[in-house]
């Protein structure tokens, strides 16, 4: 024992005392962070676009701006369902067909929300587009307010997004830009096209639009309710889903951890291989107190990562925690008290542990055989095709988490550790999780067995990548030539 | 009687190669013993088996009378010929940290690091990284981590390979202060003036096999020893010592001054003094006395191309035998 704790605390405090560590530690969070932001932030920080629209009668500029506009009621209103749903309480129901008598007497979002109830927290999306009157009648003309040639507006250098040229004799549009990727305006004029058409249509029925619209808010929505466990049937609310978006979460942060500390196990191996550490350590510890010291060492690496990463989480949470909306608190509440159901819990653990000793040691083996990262990156190659294929299905765990491939796939034990983690919520049998659990520990064993092998062929016989390719070849062509090793 | 070291009727083979063919030797307690062999000789496999590191095909290794285990190896230090360290430590965490995996407490082998490194002029490099040291001192931060925890025998793979002169005087040094302190030392070389300072024994291996174990006396002697010596006035000692039980042999020059040199060969038990004594008693004039004693490179070159002249042999016979049967 004292030997492995040598050597893990070696390998442990060389790890963490190298930059590579701390790097890894400080950015991951945050580029996680901007991954998972940007989308939202990106959104939110756009800069307003200015568009013009060239339409002789001005009705489709109108049915445009109205288009536009409804975007940001619909948000809204979504947002006043959601407090009426999750913050009862507190809210007046009568604020929902306030806000829309207002919107529909032509007041603005902000206005209607004001009317609606005073004080209500609800998050206003910004305008994305913004009319502005033609600078030029022709698309020659807007040409080079388009390029940003020429600006629009008396202050500061604005450019034209788009402009949009209604023909009077056909009614089509000509939607003119030099952008051709951001196609929101496009999609709203699209929108406003078809309005306008089911407006004549409902006029020539003799119906008022308006009236139309007003039914359709009025029509009945659809609850949705979820039966529990016990057979009580209760409203659906955000913490429903989380113990699906936790599965995602946590399978996630396993399949990053691992990817993140095995390369440690790597190049750590690698540098003993290419320094000749290995007879000196071979004289000083058994093979098995090296390969348990190397591995303790990168998992509690692991736990050292985690632990960072959850503290920072919940002091961000906490610095947040006073301007963080009702149902993202509720939602991290949900989230926890996921993790700590023992049916999810211990299984999680399992699978994290055994899953990282998988790879740690199918690392731990690699890194023995290679005198170099570049020598590694032919063996890690197959490996790292593997790591990558349960990421392609933790999106269908959230769409479809009970789909028959990802409960095939999950009987695949490298890819247990993450598709068992993904499942846990459907509720999965007692006797399945254990069959799951019981394969993975046993192709550990295995792998622990054969990392033991290849590690001491490649740290006591100098085995090396060229051996891997000769056993490869030996096992294509069907021989049993023996190798040095 | 126990032994420091002793390997059986070692064997070892990859794949079809023997690397190691049927070596037995003993390194007895206190001594200082060669293991010399050309290079590829089976010296690091050989090592490498009595360590435990590898184990034998055939045959036996023992540590201290016992199979080389965890609990015996913490009384020996191994210097690997392949040698390396963590670059990212310092020479003293590196010395601690072998010498802790060697049993010793974190306390004493912090003390005995700083001693070490101050001893051998490194107590201003203690701390910094490994990586930043020169190629010499590193390798004497890894033999210091060989003798950190005062091994009982201490084995030295090639110790003196890649060491300048100076440095490989101080090894030198090292390793009769560590045969001093009461280590039994075994190392391999294949640069013979180092085995003949510092050796009482030698093993000499060839192509796997043992070629020679014994002394250094033992070792000059297989060669045969000879004496010159130089006589005047037409002295024949060609006819005046045979029957005092010696050879002589006229050389062809003569010396500008009419000097006549001999060469007296010396069989076993015979030296070179008293072949003096019988041409002076047979009345010789003597003009020259010059002993002539075996090097040890001569004794290597001869039994090791004698060995390697034989398993050419053997593998051009097997090569005809098989062709043959073919």
């Amino acid at each position: 024992m004292r030997n492995i704790y040598l050597i893990a605390r070696r390998d442990y405090l060389g790890y963490v005392t190298s930059w590579g560590f701390w790097l890894g530690l400080l950015l991951t969070p945050l580029i996680l962070a901007a991954f998972i932001l940007a989308p939202s932030l990106i959104e939110n920080n756009q800069p307003v676009r200015y568009y013009t629209v060239i339409d002789s009668n001005g009705a489709f500029a109108s049915q445009l701006a109205d288009r536009l506009e409804s975007r940001r009621e619909s948000d809204v209103e979504r947002q006043l369902f959601q407090l009426a749903v999750e913050a009862p309480e507190g809210f007046d129901p009568q604020s929902i067909p306030r806000f829309r008598e207002a919107i529909a007497a032509g007041a603005d979002v902000e206005t209607a929300l004001e009317q609606a109830k005073p004080g209500l927290v609800v998050s206003v999306p910004e305008r994305s587009y913004q009319f502005i009157p033609p600078p030029a009648q022709t698309e020659a003309g807007l040409a080079p307010y388009l390029l940003g040639n020429e600006s629009i507006g008396e202050t500061g250098a604005r450019r034209l997004f788009a402009a949009l040229i209604v023909n009077p004799d056909t009614g089509e549009v000509t939607y003119l830009s030099d952008d051709v990727v951001n196609d929101g305006l496009k999609s709203a004029a699209r929108w406003a096209i078809e309005d306008e058409v089911r407006a004549k249509v409902l006029g020539a029925a003799g119906l008022d639009p308006a009236d139309v619209q007003a039914a359709v808010d009025a029509a009945p929505r659809i609850i949705e309710r979820k039966v529990g466990e016990g057979g009580e049937v209760r409203q659906v609310t955000m913490a429903d889903q989380a113990p699906y978006i936790a599965a995602v979460a946590i399978a996630f942060l396993l399949w990053f951890l691992i990817f993140s500390v095995v390369n440690y196990l790597l190049s750590g191996t690698i540098e003993e291989r290419s320094n000749k550490i290995f007879d000196t350590l071979l004289t000083s510890a058994k093979l098995t107190q090296l390969l348990t010291g190397k591995l303790a060492a990168v998992f509690v690496l692991s736990l050292t990562l985690m632990s960072f990463w959850v503290v920072g989480g919940v002091l961000v949470a906490q610095v947040a925690g006073g301007g963080m909306p009702a149902s993202a608190a509720q939602f991290l509440s949900a989230f926890g008290n996921v993790l700590i159901q023992p049916g999810i819990l211990i299984p999680t653990l399992l699978s994290f542990v055994l899953g990282y000793l998988m790879f740690g040691a199918i690392f731990l083996a690699l890194g023995s055989l290679c005198e170099s990262v570049q020598e590694a990156q032919t063996l890690m190659s197959p490996l790292l095709i593997i790591l990558m294929v349960p990421l392609l299905f933790f999106s269908m765990a959230i769409t479809d988490p009970k789909s028959p491939i990802l409960a095939g796939l999950s009987w695949f034990p490298l890819f247990t550790p993450f598709l068992l983690i993904l499942r846990l919520p459907n509720g999965l049998p007692l006797p399945e999780v254990a069959g799951l659990i019981g394969a993975m520990a046993l192709t550990t064993v295995i792998i622990l067995w054969a990392a033991m092998r290849v590690y001491r062929a490649g740290a006591v016989h100098g085995a090396g990548v060229d051996s891997v390719g000769r056993w490869f070849k030996g096992l294509v062509g069907g021989g049993s030539r023996k190798g040095s090793g | 009687m126990v032994h420091p070291l002793e390997l059986e009727r070692a064997t070892k083979r990859f794949g079809g190669f023997t690397a190691v063919n049927g070596l037995s030797m003993t390194v007895s307690e206190g001594s200082i013993v060669g293991f010399l062999g050309p290079n590829g000789a089976g010296k690091s496999t050989s090592l490498r088996m009595a360590l435990g590191v590898m184990a034998p095909d055939d045959g036996e290794a023992r540590l201290f009378g016992k199979p080389p285990r965890l609990e015996t190896l913490r009384r020996v230090g191994f210097l690997p010929e392949e040698r390396g360290l963590y670059k990212k430590m310092s020479p003293r965490a590196t010395i601690a940290y072998f010498a802790r995996l060697k049993g010793m407490s974190a306390k004493a082998a912090f003390t005995r690091a700083d001693e070490l490194l101050e001893r051998a002029g490194l107590g201003g490099f203690a701390r910094a990284k490994i990586s930043k040291l020169s190629k010499g001192m590193a390798q004497k931060v890894q033999i210091l981590s060989t003798l950190a925890h005062e091994p009982d025998l201490l084995i030295l793979d090639e110790p003196f390979s890649g060491l300048d002169p100076v440095n490989q005087a101080a090894l030198e040094e090292l390793i009769v202060e560590q045969h001093k302190r009461g280590a039994t030392i075994l190392f391999s070389t294949h640069v013979m003036e180092h085995a003949e300072r510092l050796c009482s024994s030698i093993v000499m291996v060839a192509r796997g096999r043992k070629v020679f174990d014994g002394t250094l006396e033992e070792a000059y002697g297989v060669l045969g020893q000879a004496a010159r010596l130089a006589v005047t006035g037409g002295f024949d000692l060609g006819a005046a010592l045979p029957p005092a039980g010696f050879v002589a042999t006229r050389e062809e020059t003569v010396d500008s001054d009419g000097q006549q040199w001999w060469r007296v060969t010396l069989s076993q038990g015979q030296d070179a003094q008293q072949a003096l004594r019988a041409a002076i008693e047979a009345g010789a004039p003597i003009a020259g006395f010059l002993p002539e004693l075996a090097r040890l490179r001569e004794v290597f070159v001869s039994l090791v191309g004698d060995a390697e002249a034989e398993d050419l042999r053997r593998t051009l016979e097997q090569g005809r035998t098989e062709k043959n049967h073919a």
